[in-house]
């Protein structure tokens, strides 16, 4: 055979094998960019949750379930059957969520949330000052969406199993309930929080004793978890941090916080 | 009857055939047309070059063709059979022109979807990937051809080298295949930066960085790619309008004008051996035998075509390639190991040397001796004087292409013989070795230092991309909730009571236990192990921690906790990763 005649054989034979792959992968297609699609949303969750993780968890909890005082839940059953009816809202949850975000609150719907309702949930979206990309925007709300099933008690939710501290001793409990208790969302801890509305805590036991004359250290934070409008730092207002700790806290777990910020010297 | 005859007016006949002629005169009809659209191959013609056969008229036909087809005529008639050797060309040249065509086709496609504006970018991307019919078998042709015609180019460069075909009357086609070496690579790079991911929005920002070093108007330059002081609207679309429209016109340009010269100008160089060697006349004779480009070398070039779709569409049906897309640009973060495209690593590593730092280090364990017979205590600064990145990243690797550029005519020799060339052989092949231990230099992995602890966790699951953490399957984390501590849980297996089907269409393949979760769990171990016991981790604490944190998406947390070698205060590192299960789907 002479190598053209090879050439005009092999080059026919290549044509229609690579019609054959076109034609294969043509037909496999349709289920691939389904496929992607499911898979884009899952990612989509994956980076939703990382960006919650980064912004939200300070007022909405670690996992979304909300802090007492601060910040509603946004996986508990009204939030995914009631909560747009009762904001007269026409389009989707997901819509919704995407919607708050982005543009924050300028008045709290529910004063019964932080210090009568101001500040209220803050603006998210580049587009007015906000520090997140519209993307992620969607993804955090795709990432709540995806709480679903454990709100309607679909499926059963897991206990998480959170930061790792040492249970058994004062200052580990008080520093897994200064998470839980939502401390974090205001007071800067070297470590755990870098939030700003409050005054930061780190070093707090070295001045704590001399702040108010003939109080220990210890009476001081003690009393201003239960009563924080008995002494304000100066440069702070009033009224902000939440005036109902010694209810939702036992005692118990209030002197567990105490020994806590006791223990952060530095 | 009026009607036909008027058409045959319009065709030049003015009456019709007598009975019993008209087959032949149909046929004189449809040859005329198909004389007409070959430009100049009549029907006996085309059989007779089907079939292999002699020219059927003289003048040869054949050759009419390429005189008056615009097309055709920027083909060679003809080349001396010895130029057409496999092993003198390896179709190199010929196969970057193949890339180019299949980057406009693809590219042109791509084009339909694309969005070049931040905000939309990387979802217009997503788009083609997810909702365009053969989307993603475009965006893999395109970006496949795209490195192909780099290195394929980089390969002809060095093929043009060694044959010693730059000499005489082609430096100049030399020169012209340079400068579409460098637009080959700026075509390459400018489309780096359009997926608007981590990836392509680093590697285009640590670029375009480089020209700011440079005096007077390195700032301004810098300004002008980038279109703002960082990359954003201004420089994506100019990124992208270089990307589609200058650049591509002036690899036509220059394509034509390098092809041009190869092919009616100079022809492919005959191989060193045929041209300088005195060869017996018959196979002298032999050598310069034409082949033709019709039929020979265009049904040689068809056969090519067919072997490059398929051999790319094999690469891309067993997913031996695949464009990557990481995550969103992210102007805030930057990638703890971010790496240009291979192309440019040897680039990457020439920034990495430091002339000044070089200099003090050879210099100054001379001078200061000598210096201080004479009673001065001196040390040389140079690095206040050379700045690394503006010597390394704007003189050296223009310079090197200049060289490049003049090398015909730096290279006297008149000889194509690799016999009577042995240094510039010897220097070719130093070239390739320089270039590939720059191109190591390169690499993230070479002269960065990153904390132990970081770097552990970051191989486990690197930023971008997916490493072994990732890559455990959903099935294994949603049993395998729980704390893993280093030095407590090693060696066993971490989920004894777990069986799964890795494959729903397989129920007979079982999978006992957790093997990839524990594989990344043992290797945590090891790894920081040895950093504890080399001293870089002291009083180590590290566990990875699995929970459930959604339906359908778990959360695994590596954590470590140590103290600092020098001050002994307490660090922690830790990572979180959100798996979804529809993370992995189908072939991705």
């Amino acid at each position: 055979m002479k190598r053209v005649q090879l050439e005009i054989v092999l080059g026919t034979i290549f044509v229609l094998l690579s019609a054959a792959i076109v034609i294969i992968l043509g037909i496999r297609e349709p289920q691939r960019l389904a496929d992607y699609v499911l898979q884009q949303r899952g990612r989509q969750i994956e980076f939703g949750a990382a960006v919650f993780q980064n912004n939200c968890t300070e007022c909405h909890g670690s996992q979304g379930q909300g802090i007492t005082g601060i910040a509603p839940s946004l996986r508990d059953e009204h939030f995914f059957t009631e909560r747009l009816d009762e904001i007269g809202w026409g389009s989707t949850l997901e819509d919704y969520i995407v919607s708050v975000v982005t543009t924050g609150r300028q008045v709290s719907t529910r004063p019964q949330y932080v210090g009568g309702g101001t500040p209220a949930m803050p603006t998210w979206s580049e587009r007015f000052g906000g520090p997140l990309r519209d993307d992620q925007i969607r993804a955090v709300a795709a990432f709540i969406m995806n709480f679903e099933q454990y709100a309607l008690g679909q499926l059963p939710t897991p206990v998480p199993i959170g930061p790792i501290v040492d249970e058994s001793t004062p200052e580990g409990r008080g520093q897994a309930l200064f998470t839980q208790a939502g401390c974090v969302a205001c007071h800067t801890i070297q470590g755990i929080s870098t939030a700003t509305v409050g005054p930061a805590l780190d070093g707090l036991a070295n001045r704590a004793g001399s702040i108010v004359s003939g109080m220990s250290a210890e009476e001081y934070i003690h009393e201003s978890i239960v009563d924080p409008n008995a002494h304000i730092v100066s440069g702070y207002s009033p009224d902000v941090m939440p005036q109902n700790f010694a209810e939702i806290l036992t005692e118990e777990q209030i002197n567990d916080l105490v020994a806590f910020l006791m223990d952060r010297t530095q | 009857m009026t009607f036909i005859n008027n058409i045959l007016k319009r065709l030049n006949y003015t009456q019709l055939p007598p009975r019993g002629e008209w087959k032949a005169f149909i046929f004189k009809l449809i040859d005329e047309r198909v004389r007409i659209i070959t430009a100049g191959l009549n029907l006996r013609e085309l059989r007779a070059i089907m079939r292999g056969d002699p020219p059927t008229e003289k003048p040869n036909p054949r050759y009419k063709v390429i005189t008056t087809s615009f097309v055709a005529h920027l083909r060679p008639r003809y080349y001396p059979q010895a130029a057409t050797w496999f092993t003198h060309t390896f179709r190199l040249g010929f196969f970057v022109t193949f890339f180019f065509v299949v980057e406009v086709i693809t590219g042109i496609v791509l084009m339909a979807y694309y969005v070049p504006y931040p905000d939309q970018a990387y979802g217009s991307v997503l788009a083609i990937e997810s909702n365009v019919f053969f989307g993603e078998l475009m965006r893999d042709i395109h970006r496949l051809g795209a490195e192909a015609m780099v290195a394929f180019s980089w390969l002809h460069l060095l093929r043009t080298y060694f044959t010693g075909s730059y000499k005489g009357p082609r430096s100049f086609t030399w020169l012209t295949g340079v400068i579409l070496l460098a637009i080959t690579a700026w075509l390459s790079f400018t489309g780096y930066l359009l997926p608007w991911d981590q990836l392509s929005y680093w590697a285009v920002t640590v670029g375009t960085s480089i020209t700011e070093s440079g005096p007077i108007v390195g700032p301004t330059l810098n300004l002008v790619m980038r279109g703002a002081p960082d990359i954003g609207a201004g420089g994506l679309l100019r990124f992208y309008l270089q990307h589609v429209i200058l650049f591509p016109l002036l690899a036509i340009l220059f394509i034509s004008i390098h092809y041009y010269k190869v092919s009616r100008e100079h022809s492919i160089s005959l191989p060193a051996v045929v041209e300088e060697l005195e060869l017996p006349p018959d196979k002298k004779k032999e050598y310069n035998r034409r082949i033709d480009l019709i039929p020979d070398l265009l049904s040689h070039e068809i056969f090519l075509i067919a072997l490059g779709t398929f051999v790319m569409l094999v690469i891309l049906y067993f997913r031996l390639f695949h464009s990557p897309l990481e995550t969103h640009a992210n102007p805030q973060n930057t990638p703890l190991d971010t790496k240009a495209p291979w192309y440019f690593w040897w680039l990457q590593g020439i920034l990495k040397i430091d002339p000044a730092n070089i200099l003090e280090n050879l210099l100054n364990p001379i001078l200061q001796p000598l210096l201080g017979l004479f009673g001065i205590e001196f040390t040389l600064e140079l690095s206040k004087l050379l700045d690394s990145k503006f010597i390394m990243g704007l003189i050296v690797p223009p310079v090197l292409v200049v060289i490049l550029a003049f090398l015909p005519y730096i290279d006297k020799n008149p000889s194509r013989l690799s016999s009577k060339r042995p240094f510039a052989i010897a220097w070719g092949i130093s070239w390739i070795f320089i270039m590939l231990a720059l191109s190591y230099m390169g690499l993230p992995e070479y002269g960065i230092e990153t904390p132990a602890a970081t770097r552990v966790i970051q191989d486990l699951a690197p930023e971008e991309g997916e490493g072994p953490l990732r890559e455990i399957p959903y099935a294994e984390l949603e049993h395998a909730h729980g704390v893993y501590t280093v030095g407590e849980d090693y060696g066993r297996d971490l989920c004894p009571g777990l069986a799964y089907q890795p494959d729903h269409d397989k129920p007979d393949e079982v999978v006992i236990g957790c093997p990839h979760l524990t594989a990344v769990f043992n290797q945590f171990s090891e790894r920081l192990r040895v950093a504890e016991e080399d001293g870089r981790l002291p009083d180590l604490v590290a566990r990875i921690v699995v929970e459930q944190f959604q339906p359908g998406m778990v959360r695994v947390t590596p954590q470590v906790e140590w103290s600092d070698p020098e001050t002994g205060e307490a660090k922690a590192y830790e990572h979180t990763y959100f798996l979804h299960e529809n993370r992995v789907l189908g072939s991705h």
